[in-house]
C-alpha cells in the first residue's frame, strides 16, 4: 500500500455539485480493492493556462488516497478512458 | 578617470534552504511564479539563487504545473 495524490481536471460542462457523485463513482475501485481515500478536495472551475479539448476552464479536484500500485493504475486508466476528464496526474508526494 | 571597481555581486540564499522547505509543491503556483519569466520560462540558477538540489525540484515542479495547465508552457508578452 502507498500513499498517492491524484488531480484530475474534468470537464468544465460538468455541473458542480455532480463532481463529487462523480468522482465518488471512479474511486470505487480503491474502496473496493481495499485502499482508502483520505481526502478529496474540489477546487472547483478554474481558468485553464492554456486550453485542453477547446476548452477554456475545468474543475479541478485532488484526491488523496492510499492503494495498491495497480489499483492506481487502473483507477487512472478509467479516468483517461471517461470523455468528462480532461486530464489526471498521479504522484507521490513522500518519494520527493 | 579611474575605473569605478568591480561590485563583487550579493551572494544569493537558496529560498527554500532558508525557510527549510524540502518539497516542492506543484500546486502552489503562487510560489513557482516567481521562478518563471513573464513570457513562462523557468528562470536560471544564477537568477534565482536556487542551490543546485532546489531548483531541479523547482524546475520539476513547474513542469508538472504545466502538465495540469496551472502553468503556462508560453505567455504572450509582447
Amino acid at each position: 500500500m502507498r500513499r498517492y495524490e491524484m488531480m484530475v481536471i474534468l470537464d468544465p460542462s460538468l455541473d458542480e455539485r455532480a463532481v463529487q457523485p462523480t468522482l465518488d463513482g471512479f474511486l470505487k475501485v480503491v474502496t473496493g480493492d481495499g485502499g482508502s481515500v483520505e481526502k478529496v478536495d474540489v477546487w472547483g472551475r478554474r481558468r485553464l493556462s492554456y486550453d485542453i479539448n477547446k476548452k477554456p476552464e475545468g474543475i479541478y479536484a485532488v484526491i488523496d488516497l492510499t492503494a495498491t500500485p495497480a489499483t492506481v493504475k487502473e483507477l487512472d486508466r478509467q479516468l483517461n478512458l471517461n470523455e468528462g476528464i480532461l486530464r489526471t496526474k498521479v504522484l507521490r508526494p513522500e518519494v520527493h | 578617470m579611474a575605473k569605478p571597481a568591480l561590485r563583487k555581486p550579493k551572494k544569493k540564499v537558496c529560498l527554500f534552504c532558508h525557510d527549510k522547505i524540502s518539497y516542492v509543491d506543484y500546486k502552489d503556483t503562487q510560489l513557482l511564479r516567481k521562478f518563471i519569466s513573464d513570457r513562462g520560462k523557468i528562470r536560471a540558477r544564477r537568477v534565482t539563487g536556487n542551490c543546485t538540489q532546489h531548483q531541479r525540484d523547482v524546475a520539476t515542479a513547474i513542469k508538472n504545473a504545466r502538465e495540469m495547465a496551472l502553468l503556462p508552457y508560453t505567455s504572450t508578452a509582447r
